[in-house]
């Protein structure tokens, strides 16, 4: 019955390759693509042989269930198959979608904890299910059932088949475990340091003059090969998590975390700060960018060169900025940039808020908020306390602020300035 | 319902209870066993920074600032005062209102002696430089303390309170176990002392 | 069922003093009233932690809302966890446990009325607290867990945490003395032949709870005392750039904190090990299984706490451990969900409102169960800790298992303490709406939680493929909404003209049952005696005795007033109640009133000194007055004096 109101309702193909595990791991591309019934021919419905008992059934549930079930229950499969078919959407933080090795093998211990788990929702709610159907009071009769107050062999069965159930799960667990806290010494080492509310990132000894390459908010790593992400924090406690690559591990003051994992395919993958820290928690996102091997040692020999002179004019809503006139407005102290922002190769040393060395080529603004481009560029620059609610620089750049002390021209020059900071680097897809 | 106040049968036997314990016995060694985890939370952060402590630059050595001496005689204070509680309890249960009034007042006077003395020894510390904020150490040691100061003084109230209360009504049946369950407390906060005293002090 | 008034011929009953109207209640030591009270106040409470969820809710439902601001959302899921766990669902079992616990074990008030009525004052004064700071700067915003240090004042600047602080303690302080009058009841002033083996379910849980309760909350009493001295008193506990530890907030926060989860959902399993019997008219399945386990699990609780802490980096060791323990708390409880099924197997089910509460409970609880066995999983949980995920899971166990439970329990009672009897149609409607609604609202958070969705975010991006999850549990939740507003419309309806409710409406086989609904002041005109686990049962149906497990020990004809004739002067009591007063309401507004100058003591010293003296002051009266009451009380008072 359920499968026949579905397949009329048009929610399900008549014919479905896509079976439970595709479900759950969100592979199932048709069902959102195209509408199946266009074109296709429906069977017509057939009674269902067991109708006629449909309304034995529905007697002998009546005196718990209210008539507005039954008369909803067509709806309220839409919902639950609507629901079904979102979960084959996929999702850039599906964590049923592995895209690393650490991620990949979490994964793998899920699907057989599952099925478990399945087994063990079927049975009991199964027995639930029988018991209130089987065992309800029936007419009037107060017939005692016979008084059995337990038995001493299936309270041992019963003790005993959770405890294997567990220890199955608990040697699998430790499995995963085990292979999932290696921290390989030939790993790639990357400093990563939680701030309020933005990620800063450190490859150490990479920079000109063995000094560290400094950026923040996209995270560059290679693919094939383990990565150790070293885990600070500079004020409250962060939480790491890029979902397709790897677990969550927290970024603690006063304590150093390692994290290690190998992205499997080039792509750029979301990630989140995923522990509460702050007014702002909600918008503490980074971008991991994982490329192959030669196109991360091509973008880390670029960034070690500190970025040239800058030249040229970029036109945002219809005012022409100079990138030349915007590095002199950004290094004048008084306009206040260089208090938190550090540019490689200038005199602007801040080191309160984001490295801004080749600002151009970042995939968002103000750790995820806007995604980059010179228009949203210019907004942030106007609308910092709007956007991002608590933000430190917004207590700087107030709307008063910036009207006594940056004029629209200067705001343009700052814009083309940071633009015309960029790497070469063949993007991978976004996951 | 009435107004009246209510009518009261006389009572045949003794107040029954399922484990032939008082209530309030039993009431006071549930609580006793509840502080004893707050007072084990306090020394384990005692023990967790003290070794942090001495790694750091603002590091204040315990050895330094504790005195041994003064604290030994006000453990052997806290140590007599649950002597003399004992011997108070015993009074009040043979009748003997004299020996109690004295023994319970003297272990009122010895915990307002290891008060006084808790207070000279912050006192002299405070003008050492060790604060609540001047190292770790400083912080546990004093949170600690300080808190076990404050249990003897909550003590020190209970105990005067049942004094006055058998001096308020003196035929009362019930000062006997009055008497022993504020000696119960008042035993727990000395042994409290005494694991501080061997845990802090001492080691 | 006349068992209540045969007595009446040969005791005399007491006349009590009850002050009318509003003074009755204020100075009530009665622990029927001061249940009501709890129930009351702490239904309001949670219906305001609702109208918090609801307004998270409306914020989420869409992509980039903006319908509240991020410091605004932040306060309204800080304040509806900590509404949620300390003042709604804490409180609404401690209700219905100070109501029944004594009724169930045939006492005729709980050991120290008058503490229970600090414990009721302190818990109000509390909640009321936490509920001022919205006045006075805003709401604490860190999230109910605190954790360091954004908790400090750098970070969190308003007094909000300082609210937080004094009014968990507060309710803290109300819950301890709760527990250990709850201890001291149970053990103490089981009626004769009551034994620990033949407690209800639900007082052994309550017990359980108890115990749970005074070696869990001193610790979170000192984390919080310390984290007051690092905002005011300048000590460093939790302050890593001066040493301090953020981790060790964590560590003593869950060593409270996950004991806290058993607090909240074993008196509900204890209700329904009350109304699965009850209704499928047999005993409970593996009575001392369903104890036990019940044990285990109090006591397996203290050893998990660090599998909220697997993100933290303790390593693989630590890890490897918290999780097997964790993994092995499945085993107690899944023998509790499978007595239950037992219980209800070949049973004769009637479906009330109650007993529908009770079977969703085992149905919804299960899915929690399930979700926790992968959240204990260390590897796993670093994929779903502090995701959505998370706030499925734990809604199915608080919500599926703790308020199901409660509200089977409320169903089942409601009759008992107020005389009426609820509306069994309005309460199927409730009951299935709640049921979807929950599964609308809360079952698509796992799908959301596995797509990469953070806790504790006010606002997500269109394109993380979250918008149709979060749709879904706000329409669910708004529906949720309205299976509340049903169930209020039933009690105030039925409050009022509701059928009257006889003294034992669902045939149950516990002593409760045997007084009348409501029951007497004193309770019991003369203390019953007991002979098994179902005496009312045995008075009821002693044909059914002999097929007992527990075989009956004297004639089988009358076991609640077996020898009753003969023993009249052995077993009889004076009715001795204690008399109503106001020292334990002083006494907490002296105590309140000191947690606001502690609040205040570190920015306005002299004043909030000053305000700390009157309410030592305020205390020391409220003292005074209560050890004049209690010694005027004292039954041995009542037989030399007056």
């Amino acid at each position: 019955m359920v499968i026949d109101t579905l397949q009329l309702s048009g929610i399900i193909p008549l014919e479905t390759s896509c079976n439970f595990s595709r479900i759950i791991r969100g592979g199932c591309p048709g069902y959102s693509r195209k509408p199946y019934w266009r074109g296709t021919t429906l069977s017509v419905a057939q009674p269902h042989p067991r109708a006629s008992r449909a309304g034995a059934w529905r007697g002998a549930f009546m005196n718990m269930l209210p008539r507005f079930l039954l008369r909803w229950s067509r709806f309220l499969l839409l919902i639950g198959m609507s629901v079904v078919l979102a979960a084959c959407s996929n999702s850039p933080g599906n964590t049923y979608d592995p895209h690393g090795d650490n991620a990949r093998r979490i994964y793998e211990l899920l699907i057989p904890i599952w099925w478990m788990a399945l087994g063990v929702f079927v049975v009991v709610e199964g027995l639930l299910i029988y018991a209130i159907w089987r065992f309800r009071r029936r007419s009037d009769s107060s017939a005692t059932p016979a008084q059995v107050h337990g038995n001493i062999q299936v309270e041992i069965l019963w003790t005993i088949a959770p405890a294997i159930i567990v220890l199955v799960i608990t040697v699998l667990t430790f499995r995963t475990q085990a292979a999932n806290s290696v921290i390989p010494e030939d790993a790639l080492r990357i400093k990563a340091i939680g701030h309020q509310w933005w990620f800063e990132f450190q490859y150490p000894d990479a920079g000109a003059d063995g000094k560290p390459i400094v950026t923040a908010s996209d995270l560059y790593i290679p693919v094939g090969r383990p990565v150790t992400v070293v885990l600070e924090s500079q004020d409250v406690i962060h939480n790491f998590w890029v979902p397709k690559l790897a677990g969550k591990t927290y970024m603690i003051p006063g304590k150093t975390n390692y994290l290690s994992f190998t992205a499997e395919q080039p792509g750029i993958y979301r990630a989140v700060c995923a522990e509460f820290c702050g007014e702002a928690h909600a918008l503490m996102r980074f971008r991991v960018i994982a490329v192959d091997e030669a196109e991360f040692n091509r973008w880390l020999a670029q960034q070690k060169t500190p970025p040239p002179t800058p030249a040229g004019t970029l036109t945002v809503n219809g005012l022409t900025g100079d990138a030349a006139r915007g590095q002199a407005i950004f290094l004048d102290a008084r306009k206040q940039c260089i208090a938190c922002h550090a540019v490689e190769g200038t005199n602007a040393r801040g080191q309160i808020g984001p490295n801004l060395t080749y600002y151009g080529s970042r995939q968002t603004i103000a750790a995820g908020v806007l995604p980059y481009s010179p228009e949203n560029l210019d907004r942030w620059l106007r609308e910092a306390p709007k956007l991002k609610p608590g933000n430190l620089m917004s207590r700087v750049l107030t709307p008063q602020w910036i009207r006594q002390n940056l004029s629209d021209q200067e705001i343009a020059d700052l814009v083309a300035y940071l633009d015309s900071m960029k790497v070469s680097v063949t993007l991978p897809p976004e996951r | 319902m009435s107004e009246s106040s209510m009518t009261r049968p006389r009572a045949a036997a003794v107040h029954h209870t399922s484990l032939g314990v008082d209530n309030r016995k039993l009431g006071v060694w549930a609580f006793i066993g509840s502080e004893t985890l707050f007072f084990a939370t306090l020394i384990t952060t005692y023990f967790v920074f003290a070794p942090v402590n001495r790694m750091r630059p603002d590091f204040q050595d315990p050895r330094k600032f504790l005195d041994i001496e003064l604290t030994t005689v006000l453990a052997s204070i806290l140590l007599a005062s649950s002597l003399t509680m004992v011997l108070a309890l015993s009074a009040i249960k043979r009748g003997d209102r004299r020996w109690f009034t004295t023994w319970l007042l003297a272990t009122v006077g010895l915990g307002l002696a290891f008060i006084g003395g808790q207070a000279y020894e912050f006192n002299h510390l405070y003008h050492e430089g060790l604060t609540l904020s001047s190292s770790l150490f400083g912080t546990t040691f004093f949170v600690l303390t300080g808190f076990h100061g404050t249990h003897v003084a909550i003590g020190v109230i209970w105990l005067l309170s049942v004094f006055f209360k058998v001096r308020a009504y003196p035929d009362s049946p019930e000062n006997p176990m009055d008497v022993e369950i504020a000696g119960l407390y008042w035993h727990f906060v000395d042994l409290v002392w005494v694991a501080i005293f061997v845990l802090v002090y001492l080691i | 069922m006349a068992i209540a008034e045969r007595p009446a011929e040969t005791v005399s009953l007491p006349r009590v003093n009850v002050r009318p109207g509003w003074a009755g209640w204020l100075s009530t030591t009665d622990h029927k009233r001061i249940g009501i009270m709890y129930l009351v106040s702490a239904f309001v409470f949670f219906l305001i932690g609702g109208i918090e969820a609801l307004l998270m809710r409306i914020q989420l439902g869409t992509p980039d809302n903006t319908f509240l601001t991020p410091d605004v959302y932040n306060q309204m899921f800080t304040m509806h966890g900590t509404t949620m766990i300390f003042l709604g669902l804490m409180p609404l079992n401690v209700g219905l446990g100070n109501y029944m616990v004594p009724l169930m074990i045939g006492a005729r008030d709980m050991a120290f009325p008058r503490l229970n009525a600090l414990s009721i004052w302190l818990f109000i004064f509390g909640g009321l607290m936490l509920y001022v700071s919205f006045f006075v700067g805003g709401a604490p915003n860190v999230g109910w867990f605190a954790y360091a240090p954004l908790t400090q004042k750098q970070f969190s600047p308003t007094a909000g945490v300082d609210y937080w602080i004094v009014g968990i303690g507060l309710t803290g302080v109300a819950s301890i003395a709760g527990a250990l009058n709850f201890i001291v009841t149970i053990l103490n002033m089981r009626a004769p032949g009551m034994t620990l083996n033949r407690m209800p379910l639900f007082v052994w849980m309550q017990l359980i709870v108890a115990f749970i309760l005074i070696f869990a909350f001193p610790v979170l009493t000192v984390a919080t005392i310390q984290l007051l001295f690092d905002r005011h008193f300048g000590t460093r506990f939790f302050l890593p750039n001066l040493g301090g530890d953020a981790v060790l907030w964590q560590h003593l926060f869950w060593f409270f904190g996950h004991p806290e989860v058993y607090i909240l959902i074993l008196p509900t399993m204890g209700i329904i090990s009350e109304v699965l019997p009850t209704f499928s008219r047999k005993p409970i399945f593996g009575y001392a299984f369903v104890a036990y386990s019940g044990v285990a699990i109090g006591f397996l609780g203290f050893l998990v706490w660090a599998h909220h802490m697997f993100a933290v980096g303790l390593g693989p060791l630590a890890n490897a451990f918290f999780g097997a323990a964790s993994f092995l708390i499945a085993v107690p409880t899944g023998v509790k969900i499978f007595n239950w099924l037992a219980t209800m197997w070949q049973g004769s089910l009637n479906l009330t409102t109650s007993m529908l509460y009770a079977i969703s409970f085992i149905g919804m609880f299960v899915i929690g169960g399930i979700s926790g066995i992968t959240l204990a999983s260390p590897p796993i949980n670093v994929q779903q800790t502090d995701s959505y995920y998370v706030v499925a899971h734990m809604h199915y166990v608080l919500f599926g298992g703790a308020i199901q439970g409660i509200f089977a329990g409320i169903f089942y009672w409601f009759p008992k303490m107020t005389g009426r009897m609820l509306d069994e149609r309005l309460g199927k409607w409730q009951f299935w709406l709640m049921l979807i609604s929950f599964n609308l609202t809360f079952f698509p958070m796992h799908l959301s939680g596995n797509a990469g969705m953070p806790r504790r975010i006010y606002t997500y991006e269109a394109d993380m493929g979250w918008g149709l999850w979060n749709l879904i549990s706000t329409i669910g939740s708004l529906l949720l909404a309205v299976a509340f507003l049903i169930f209020l419309w039933n009690v105030l309806t039925s409050l009022r003209r509701g059928p009257i409710a006889p003294a034992d409406p669902w045939d149950g086989a516990t002593l409760e049952w045997a007084v009348s609904s409501p029951p007497p002041v004193y309770n019991f005109a003369v203390t019953p005696r007991v002979r098994s686990r179902r005496p009312l049962w045995d008075e009821k149906y002693p044909h059914l005795v002999n097929g007992s497990h527990e075989a009956p020990t004297a004639r089988p004809r009358s076991p609640l007033h077996d020898g009753f004739e003969r023993e009249i002067p052995a077993v009889m009591e004076p009715i001795h109640l204690p008399s109503p007063t106001y020292a334990p309401l002083i006494v907490s507004v002296g105590i309140t009133i000191l947690g606001f100058g502690i609040i205040y003591l570190g920015d306005f010293g002299l004043i909030a000194a000053s305000a700390m003296l009157v309410g030592l002051l305020i205390m020391a009266a409220g003292i005074f007055s209560w050890v004049r009451i209690s010694h005027i009380d004292s039954p041995h008072h009542a037989h030399h004096g007056v």
